[in-house]
């Protein structure tokens, strides 16, 4: 469908985009809010080392972070061939690959804002919730969730941004195939290998201003509504 | 506070001058006069080897630069500093004469070579590559990989072989483009795709892969290699350089990769 201007070909790269960073928001949240919960109450041999593990998207080049990936998860890697020979799971190529390579890269921001916003609580409020009988799990679920809603919701924002802009571990990953994994990042670069492509680079730069813009001041908004809602009188 | 402790803006003083003075130090030093050179991806291991002989024989250092010949146009043309530019097929090379980028008295047909069929060394089972061969079985639900179809000369030879004999409809939603032949070629060997579509040159720096079949060179237009002097280079030993590229001397070099040399 050519709209507003865009191509087909560029419309199937924004809404890859959008979906891709949907799903690595959405299925990293579980795994997010366990490790923060983790980090921030815990105390284990190894705390220090799970923190760095977690920690090293975002520190390591992220070509080395998709080189890793390929490693792991590629066809002849050993993750991705267990996946691949027991449950048919593939991710070379396929917009899975992308949306893990996102999730992994957005990880540890996702982790660090969660695991502040919890710090933040007053232990004492699940505390008192305790002495009133309720169980550990039911205080987590209805005292210390909604209390670091904001935090989640910014842990949330930034995750999917990150995948939105996420270039290197994805095109190291599942190299760069329209409709499977070319990202809007993945596509500008196309544009800008391509004799006469600065014109389509620069629609696309445009759509992912808005998109950016959009997905801050939507943040902002929710914190707004969130933060009221959580306020002490 | 710096009045109590004079000695703060001293050390903000010196703080100041190093970081200045690194600063200045760190400007660009004179560019050693290294003749640059814009080669397409397939010539690497070719033309490393030309360049180690060349410098040997007492020659001014090389520096190439490799990528898809699209790529290297698009630099070209965005002002990038070379010496020489050899593309992988003529349009490319059009493109940077029509910017008037190139000597144009200078441009030659230097080499010429074909396009095959690869697979990952243990599991290359030979075929003959004409119409009706059944490639989309072939791959399964793996993907081609060759370089990308609109831009990279060999992605381009590739579409143009199999448009011929009848096979892009079956597989044109099965294909891996990559940027350059050479990441085409490393997708194959990695075994992340099961075929791929690389110059016949390409085979030998690769021990990972193996030919599977040759594409009849009259499915695509004939792989040439033209070469030329861009119009800004002022390094005097570029020209020394080219004539040694066109010279016999270089030629062992690019036959031993399996490249045809053109006169």
């Amino acid at each position: 469908m050519n709209a507003l201007g865009l191509s087909s070909d560029e419309w199937t790269a924004i809404l890859l985009s959008l979906r891709v960073s949907t799903v690595a928001m959405l299925a990293s949240l579980p795994l997010g809010i366990l490790a923060a919960l983790l980090l921030a109450r815990g105390r284990f041999p190894g705390k220090s080392l799970l923190n760095g593990v977690i920690h090293l998207p975002l520190i390591l080049p992220p070509v080395v972070t998709g080189f890793v990936l390929l490693i792991l998860f590629g066809r002849k890697g050993p993750i991705g061939a267990f996946l691949d020979q027991h449950f048919g799971i593939v991710f070379s190529f396929r917009w899975t690959g992308a949306a893990l390579a996102c999730a992994v890269m957005g990880f540890p921001l996702m982790v660090r804002s969660i695991r502040l916003s919890i710090e933040a609580i007053d232990k004492r409020l699940e505390e008192a919730a305790g002495t009133l009988g309720a169980g550990p799990l039911f205080v987590f679920l209805t005292v210390t969730l909604p209390l670091a809603l904001p935090g989640i919701i910014a842990g949330m924002i930034l995750s999917f941004a990150k995948a939105m802009g996420e270039f290197g571990a994805t095109i190291t990953f599942v190299s760069n195939i329209p409709g499977e994994t070319q990202t809007l990042s993945s596509a500008i670069y196309t544009f800008t290998q391509i004799p006469g492509g600065d014109a389509g680079a620069l629609r696309l730069t445009m759509v992912s201003v808005v998109i950016s813009m959009a997905a801050l001041l939507a943040s902002e908004a929710l914190a707004r509504l969130v933060g009221r809602r959580v306020e002490f009188e | 506070m710096a009045r109590r402790h004079p000695w703060i803006k001293i050390a903000t003083a010196l703080v100041s001058a190093l970081w200045l003075g690194l600063a200045a130090a760190a400007a660009p030093a004179n560019a050693a006069e290294k003749i640059t050179v814009f080669a397409a991806a397939s010539l690497k291991n070719a033309l490393d080897n030309a360049n180690a002989a060349w410098t040997k024989d007492g020659g001014a250092e090389v520096a190439a630069s490799y990528a898809a010949s699209s790529a290297l146009a698009k630099q070209l043309e965005g002002g990038a500093p070379a010496d020489i530019f050899i593309s992988a097929d003529l349009d490319w090379m059009d493109y940077v004469a029509k910017k008037e980028l190139i000597k144009e008295d200078s441009r030659v047909n230097l080499l010429g070579n074909r396009i095959v069929l690869v697979a990952a060394k243990d599991k290359a089972k030979p075929v003959e590559i004409a119409k009706g061969l059944d490639l989309a079985a072939l791959l399964g639900d793996g993907r081609l990989a060759m370089g990308e179809v609109k831009s990279v000369p060999a992605g381009k030879y590739g579409k143009a072989a199999l448009e011929s004999l009848g096979l892009w409809s079956s597989v044109e939603n099965k294909i891996a483009g990559a940027e350059s032949v050479r990441a085409a070629l490393a997708l194959v060997s990695r075994g992340e795709a099961p075929l791929g579509i690389v110059y016949q040159t390409d085979v030998s720096a690769d021990p990972g892969v193996a030919i599977v079949g040759t594409f009849p060179a009259s499915s695509h237009p004939p792989i040439i290699y033209p070469a030329a002097l861009m119009a800004t280079s002022s390094n005097p030993d570029a020209r020394a350089y080219f004539d040694f590229l066109k010279s016999d001397k270089a030629k062992p070099f690019f036959e031993h990769e399996g490249f045809t040399v053109l006169k």
